[in-house]
């Protein structure tokens, strides 16, 4: 893990343990520094910003009820996104899901890793991560977008490291493929 | 894009219920917790069933009885240690390694179940009397299962299983693992048949009954959100 994401996980371990005493300064800590990645993780299960919204107060009241089964000092991000995955799917599976699209101009901002920001521009790689099936995205989302380790993303989705990282490898193939066909297309 | 700011309906309905939490023990820890309580569940219906060992325990050797019952035990309790992982928020166990998990606890006891026939013929199994015989077995094996059970599902759901069947069934895959691995001194028949449709059918059950109650936990759950 490179020096600032200790650091940022350090951080949010801190927040979390000072939420599990009864401090709201530090919910609502938690609350700001994961609000955007989280709502970009959702936006990949129903694409739409609103639908988002709501679901990411789903999750913090879900994070709310399971506080308790957070165990410091484990990293705070494999527990928080399974319980988003999950809110998600809850939702997905209840049949609530609207199916409006979505403009480029709605969806979230997150940082993009260089790695990625060498490929495209960050409108682009969106728009064609949407492309991609469920699984891949989900998959460079958390590796390659949140900067998680396969590790981290094995906790997440339930999956081995080692399978994490070949779904990654498959997934950024098809990115790449996509890319290449986008740029044909455009030439 | 909206502000990071705590929208004040998710602001109300989390200072409204703010009280200081303990956070759980780790999942190792409560696995202790569950096998305290296992092994002193154990102890109890022994003792209240009257069991003894089986009578033919010198035709068998060591390997059969006291080693294979140890590996029992120990596939048990690591089954019973994935139920209250898989408990967790993001701890869940690969689904392969689960499916790996309870295949090894079933495909054991069958082993040992056949080891044991070609040991010993144990009781012969009359006609007529197997049913009854049956139920009596599975009735120990229920019992012995229990205490084990029970703690180990009331663990699960204490916390926020995200694959709530997943967690009851490896819960009830352990718990029966271990009631079999204890059983398999009591038990006096060595007939296959016996052996197949009570016990394994036992562990099974029980794999289903935790199954069950999480598939009911997660209906519950659900229609309350």
């Amino acid at each position: 893990m490179k020096p600032d994401r200790q650091a940022e996980e350090r951080r949010l371990t801190e927040l979390m343990i000072g939420y599990q005493k009864g401090n709201m300064d530090d919910f609502e800590g938690l609350y700001a520094a994961l609000k955007q990645p989280l709502l970009r993780y959702l936006w990949t299960f129903v694409r739409n910003a609103t639908v988002a919204e709501d679901l990411l107060q789903d999750t913090f009241l879900q994070i709310h009820r399971a506080r308790q089964t957070y165990s410091p000092p484990r990293p705070v991000r494999p527990w928080i996104y399974a319980i988003t995955r999950h809110v998600a799917l809850m939702h997905l599976r209840s049949g609530r899901r609207r199916k409006e699209s979505l403009a480029d101009d709605q969806l979230p901002e997150v940082p993009v890793l260089p790695e990625m920001e060498k490929l495209a521009d960050r409108a682009t790689l969106h728009r064609l991560l949407a492309e991609l099936p469920r699984h891949s995205q989900e998959v460079l989302m958390l590796h390659h977008l949140l900067g998680m380790s396969f590790q981290e993303v094995g906790q997440i989705l339930g999956i081995a490291a080692g399978t994490a990282k070949v779904r990654s490898h498959r997934a950024m193939k098809a990115l790449r493929k996509e890319l290449e066909d986008h740029d044909g297309g455009e030439a | 894009m909206s502000s990071n700011s705590l929208p004040a309906s998710l602001r109300e309905a989390i200072s409204e219920d703010l009280t200081p939490v303990k956070p759980l023990p780790a999942w190792w820890m409560r696995t202790i917790y569950a096998l305290v309580v296992a092994a002193a569940g154990l102890a109890v219906i022994i003792a209240l069933f009257e069991l003894s060992l089986r009578p033919d325990m010198d035709q068998l050797p060591m390997w059969l009885t006291w080693g294979c019952t140890a590996v029992q035990l120990v596939v048990g309790v690591i089954l019973i240690g994935m139920a209250l992982r898989e408990a967790v928020p993001g701890n869940r166990a690969p689904t392969g390694t689960a499916s790996l998990a309870v295949a090894t606890g079933v495909v054991m006891q069958v082993l040992v179940g056949i080891a044991t026939r070609m040991h010993s013929p144990g009781v012969p199994l009359e006609k007529g009397t197997g049913f009854g015989i049956g139920i009596g077995c599975s009735a120990h094996d229920g019992a012995l299962a229990l205490p084990a059970l029970v703690m180990t599902l009331w663990l699960v759901f204490r916390a926020l299983p995200l694959r709530p069947s997943v967690a009851g069934l490896l819960g009830g895959a352990g718990a029966a693992v271990t009631a079999d691995a204890v059983n398999h001194f009591i038990c006096p028949m060595s007939d296959l048949r016996h052996v197949l449709v009570w016990h394994t059918g036992m562990i099974l059950g029980l794999m289903l009954l935790g199954w069950v109650t999480g598939k009911v936990w997660e209906w519950k759950r659900f229609n309350q959100d």
